[in-house]
């Protein structure tokens, strides 16, 4: 019993990782891309990102204050306040926000996504349009995991950007005096190795939220009981691998 | 199915228009921020501005790492680029310096690492006179190292010897503890009756006989003093006798002044009869042949003659003696007979 179970939850894991490979390739070749699929993109990426943009920024705005003032104070009393910019800018704009932007959007969207399909599943949509010889994956999965992939990115970016722009006035007040400062250990921290490591990490983050909700909802057939089983283990898939992209990122960037 | 039929179903969810316009507009947006950040991290590292390397040669690179400071002033002026070890086991740490900052780097500048006990290493460079000619690119300098953690075991060894030092001092029966007991009675005594004499002398008696003795010398200093004081009167009253006007030595003088007119007048006398000799003589010579009694007469008057010469020498002598011996007169040349 334990076996079986073991059993299906390692297939769940192959079909998504299948679908995945599929999917992003498919997203990636500008063949699929037709006026349909684009109007579907923009639509997904209108809800995804646009939608919770300010409450997003609020958000982010709030957390990063917070952490600012929290690591302003205890660098300060370690007397250690020469590095609290650049805590800053290794702990929250390259780990937290991005791990926040990500679960943001997968909480968002990724059970939006991942209800839709296993409902189109329900409904013996996709299996309809199998039968009439159209592809579902270019139909309609690859706008979704283009625009949620591009909404994480999006949001991550302009979220990381806000926290930037609100580090200087948290450390240097208003003074432009600090600005010399400030671009050094902006540089000192951004180097190229860790520009392509974020934008790797901010790729997977975007992949995993597009891309395992909709392989979840696939997992529904046509029993209506089966929708909430696919919504359920695709949100704890999802959570799990954002939490393993997080963990590899780090251990590249620190150990060894 | 038509294709109308996989759409969104209106008014599920409302899709307000200009949707395309907002999505570009967030897409461009994100676009830019994300290029404007990727050049300023690479204006923040230095890519758009010309650099210089130099060089650090160094016996340990422990505690450096590549992209930490090179500091001048406490001011960052170049970065660590490359740290490699050379083929005779030095470590050479490749530091790259940004045209404008390279103007604190002069051909004098001396580099040190210094690794503190908490916290990372830190690069330094010092610069004594800035009007020095640059230092060249791709110079190679070596880099002084201040360690406090080699320090530590010399530090530790040291303090352990004085610790025991102080342990073998202080420990009951030493000698710093037989000092402070000695000091202590030597103290006691200074605060008694007879204060650091008594300390001094060991005991209350011995002191008292001192003071006595102090005493009895004191009182002998005065009797002293009175002697003295009448000495010295009387020894102005001598004074006033000896050279008083009209006392013994201005008498003395006066004497001996009289003495010697007397005496010269003596002289002149005796010199005139010496004259008068003298003629009688030329007179008895010229009447020679008057006669045998002249001549006899004239022999007398040559042996007078003589007595006088040799008495005036004798009164010119004893003139000549009293001048000497006498101390007050002005004339102190001793003239030899």
């Amino acid at each position: 019993m334990a076996l079986g179970a073991l059993g299906g939850r390692l297939a769940n894991w192959g079909r998504t990782l299948r679908f995945a490979s599929f999917a992003l390739a498919a997203t990636l070749s500008p063949s699929s891309y037709g006026p349909a699929t684009r109007a579907t993109a923009v639509r997904q990426i209108y809800f995804t990102a646009w939608q919770i943009l300010l409450p997003f920024l609020l958000f982010a705005a709030l957390a990063g204050a917070i952490v600012m003032e929290i690591t302003l104070k205890v660098a300060a009393q370690f007397g250690l306040a020469g590095y609290t910019l650049e805590l800053i800018l290794r702990v929250l704009v390259l780990e937290l926000i991005p791990l926040l932007t990500a679960l943001f959007v997968a909480l968002r969207s990724g059970g939006a996504i991942a209800t839709e399909v296993a409902l189109m599943q329900i409904a013996g949509d996709i299996a309809a349009m199998q039968a009439e010889g159209r592809d579902p994956l270019r139909r309609e999965f690859v706008p979704r995991v283009a625009a949620a992939a591009l909404s994480v990115l999006s949001l991550t970016v302009i979220g990381c950007a806000l926290t930037i722009a609100l580090a200087y006035p948290a450390i240097y007040g208003f003074s432009p005096w600090g600005f010399d400062e400030f671009t050094r250990t902006v540089g000192k921290v951004f180097g190229l190795a860790t520009l392509a490591g974020f934008s790797l990490k901010c790729a997977l983050f975007g992949a995993a939220v597009a891309v395992i909700p909709i392989s979840a909802g696939l997992e529904a057939d046509r029993r209506k009981k089966t929708a909430p089983l696919a919504v359920l283990g695709g949100m704890v898939r999802l959570f799990f691998v954002l939490g393993l992209i997080e963990v590899a990122s780090l251990a590249a960037r620190y150990i060894g | 199915m038509s294709e109308q039929g996989y759409e969104r179903e209106p008014g599920v969810t409302p899709v307000p228009r200009g949707l395309g316009v907002r999505v570009g507009m967030l897409l461009g947006f994100t676009i830019l921020i994300a290029i404007a950040f990727v050049a300023y991290a690479l204006y923040a590292r230095g890519v758009f501005e010309p650099e210089q390397r130099l060089f650090l040669v160094a016996d340990n690179a422990e505690g450096v790492r590549v992209g930490m400071d090179l500091t001048f002033a406490g001011f960052p002026v170049g970065r660590v680029r490359r740290i490699s070890l050379r083929q005779d086991g030095k470590v050479r740490i490749g530091v790259r310096v940004p045209q404008s900052e390279a103007r604190w780097l002069r051909s004098s500048s001396v580099f040190t690492l210094e690794v503190p006990l908490v916290g990372e290493a830190k690069l330094r460079a010092y610069t004594a006179n800035l009007e020095d000619p640059p230092l060249e690119n791709r110079a190679v300098r070596p880099v002084l190292r201040g360690d406090a953690n080699a320090e530590i075991p010399r530090m530790v060894a040291t303090l352990r010897q004085v610790l025991e030092n102080i342990d073998t001092a202080t420990e009951p029966g030493s000698n710093l503890q037989e000092s402070l007991k000695n000091a202590r009675i030597v103290s006691e005594r200074m605060a008694g009756r007879q204060g650091v004499l008594g300390a001094v002398l060991g005991s209350e008696e011995n002191a008292a006989k001192i003071l006595g003795t102090i005493d009895r010398a004191n009182r002998l200093l005065d009797s002293l003093g009175g002697v003295a004081l009448r000495l010295d009167r009387t020894l102005a009253k001598a004074d006033e006798r000896l050279f008083g006007r009209g006392q013994i030595m201005e008498e003395t003088h006066r004497a001996v002044g009289q003495a010697n007119a007397i005496l010269g007048e003596v002289r002149e006398r005796l010199r005139a009869v010496d004259a008068i000799l003298a003629n009688a003589q030329a007179a008895s010579a010229s009447a020679k042949t008057a006669g045998a009694n002249v001549a006899a007469a004239s022999t007398d008057l040559a042996a007078l003659r003589a007595e006088v010469e040799a008495s005036l020498r004798k009164v010119a002598a004893l003139i000549e003696e009293i001048n000497r011996k006498w101390p007050f007169e002005r004339q102190t040349e001793i003239r030899l007979p």
